[in-house]
């Protein structure tokens, strides 16, 4: 059982930086609305800085990315469950070169797979607050939501120390 | 294995590189080389078409290549026609497909073809299209593509096990050197010493550029026919004697262990099980070396030695002709580029090359028998495997 956050952590506003040009429905981050997913309650938690997934009710058991059905009974009513908002660095990278569209300006930037302290997710996210050769496998670090600049808002992982 | 049974009779490739030339004319350029380089084979022959092409919605806006591809090389199928796309493994997609098909009784005569465009006037447009490759929505908001993927996969077996940057190393300059013997590879005039790449720029640390493969503009095209016609075609036949294949995760949340691939292990024992063989049996193998430990993963995956001594047995260079297995003769990915449609079909073609004897000297195995092919897909979250066994009495 994954204990709920008490509390989530502030979302973060970051500035505009979404390229003119770049092609909405090719971009990288998902479509949000309620006419575009039906899981646009994980965009409403985002937004209140939270991070969230669904579980199922009949097995307990969470998945990630979030669903409309369960892959293992089938049902559609599954729960939102809020995620533990800390973890630590199972491990990481940086792109330092040859970022997708979009991202190009953003570089150099981490990335690094987070162990969520109390919950079986290992997520994959953009690493901020150091610098990738400053970071160690194993330190601590917390779940930041953010607004990507075209009022869409997405998750990624802060150091701590 | 169950049906008729396939044999790979010939086969051809269009220079790998940086080409100044588009996807369709690719797909030209690799029907006149087939048909050059099998001039017993005739267009009417062919029933069936398999293209193998991973992404040419995003590096050419073009989809149904399936007919486009059959006119640029001047085919008409009659019985079957289809891509098969599965990223990085879409070329060997396409031969297991026509395998099947021909297995079955559907066709008698397939060209599996793989044809791929990946530079682009704006590359980033071609990174974006790699990042599709994994989640899109899920991982792709965060700027995953492979080799910060892969990297990872590096920095945790360097941890567990102690593997060293000269290890990977020891990989890239081995299949550079395998592809200065073969004109096709994209890195055919080019020599990588072993200092000389452990100096190159980090590309997603710990990786540096000679141990990511490249991006890629490539074709290539193999025969496959059912048993009785294999004669026809050539004296030394690749019998497909085994496949196996496996997927387990697609978000990289699931992967789980990054350097044990499970995955590969039953799509490697599926295989060797199907064609009654065990990895001591093979004499050559073509593995899926996209990164440097890729290769050093897969030496442990295909059992060639223990967990996490694979960074030893490339350094011991037991991967090299002469070693316990000829490992990526060709070149590899590393060394020939990454097409991705067009590299499982190239390596199909390294293993016919093999048994025909036909390749230089200086990458030949002293009379093969079995050979494995293996790609995996995306963030190693699929894998795909063939064997193949060389015809006997020729
Ligand atoms: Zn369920």
């Amino acid at each position: 059982m994954i204990p709920a956050a008490e509390t989530g952590p502030a979302p973060v506003s970051s500035p505009p930086k979404k390229e003119r040009g770049t092609p909405f429905l090719l971009d990288f981050v998902p479509l949000e609305g309620e006419k575009e997913t039906r899981l646009k309650p994980f965009f409403d938690r985002l937004r209140e800085g939270r991070l969230s997934t669904t579980k199922c009710p009949r097995d307990g058991r969470i998945d990630w990315p979030p669903r409309v059905t369960c892959p293992r009974c089938h049902t559609e009513s599954l729960e939102w469950i809020d995620l533990p908002d800390q973890g630590r660095l199972y491990a990481f990278s940086a792109v330092l070169g040859g970022a997708p569209l979009g991202m190009e300006s953003e570089v150099p930037f981490a990335v690094g797979l987070v162990d969520l302290d109390g919950a079986p997710l290992r997520l994959y996210g953009r690493i901020e607050g150091r610098p990738w050769n400053e970071l160690a496998v194993g330190e601590p670090v917390r779940v930041e939501t953010y607004d990507v600049g075209d009022g869409r808002f997405f998750y990624r992982f802060r150091t701590v120390r | 294995m169950i049906g008729r049974r396939v044999a790979l009779v010939g086969g051809a490739s269009t220079p790998f590189g940086v080409r100044p030339t588009t996807w369709t004319e690719l797909a030209q350029e690799v029907g006149a080389a087939l048909f050059r380089a099998m001039p017993e084979l005739r267009a009417e022959d062919v029933d069936s078409l398999f293209v193998g092409a991973a992404e040419p919605e995003r590096f050419a806006f073009q989809s149904h290549v399936a007919p486009l591809v059959a006119e640029q090389m001047g085919l008409q199928p009659r019985r079957i026609l289809q891509r098969t796309e599965l990223a990085c493994a879409s070329g060997q997609s396409a031969i297991r497909s026509a395998y099947a098909a021909i297995a079955a009784g559907l066709s008698d005569v397939a060209v599996a073809v793989g044809v791929e465009k990946m530079n682009l006037p704006d590359m980033a447009e071609a990174n974006s299209a790699m990042g599709c490759v994994l989640d899109r929505a899920w991982d792709g908001p965060h700027g995953a593509t492979a080799p910060p993927f892969f990297a990872m996969v590096a920095q945790r077996h360097m941890l567990e096990y102690g593997t060293t940057e000269e290890q990977l190393a020891a990989v890239s300059e081995k299949n550079h050197r395998f592809a200065n013997s073969n004109p096709n590879a994209q890195f055919y005039a080019k020599t990588f010493a072993r200092d000389k790449l452990l100096r190159l720029p980090v590309v997603a640390p710990p990786l540096r550029l000679g141990d990511c493969s490249s991006m890629t503009d490539g074709a290539a095209a193999v025969v496959l026919v059912a048993e009785d016609l294999a004669r026809k075609y050539t004296a030394t036949p690749g019998w497909v004697r085994g496949t196996g294949q496996y997927s387990d995760f697609h978000n990289l949340a699931n992967a789980g262990s990054l350097t044990d691939w499970v995955g590969m292990k039953h799509a490697v024992r599926e295989a060797l099980r199907s064609a009654k063989i065990e990895t001591a049996d093979l004499d050559l193998a073509e593995l899926h070396d996209c990164f440097t430990i890729s290769e050093i993963i897969e030496y442990e995956a295909l059992g060639l030695c223990g967990p996490g001594e694979g960074g030893r047995f490339a350094a011991d260079g037991r991967g090299e002709l002469g070693g316990d297995l000829a490992v990526n003769t060709r070149g590899g990915l590393l060394g020939c580029g990454h097409p991705l449609g067009a590299t499982g079909i190239s390596q199909a073609l390294e293993v016919y090359q093999q048994f025909a004897g036909t390749v230089p000297p200086v990458r030949q195995v002293s009379s093969p028998e079995w050979a494995l092919v293996h790609n995996l897909s995306g963030s190693a979250n699929v894998h795909s495997v063939m064997v193949y066994q060389r015809g006997q009495g020729s």
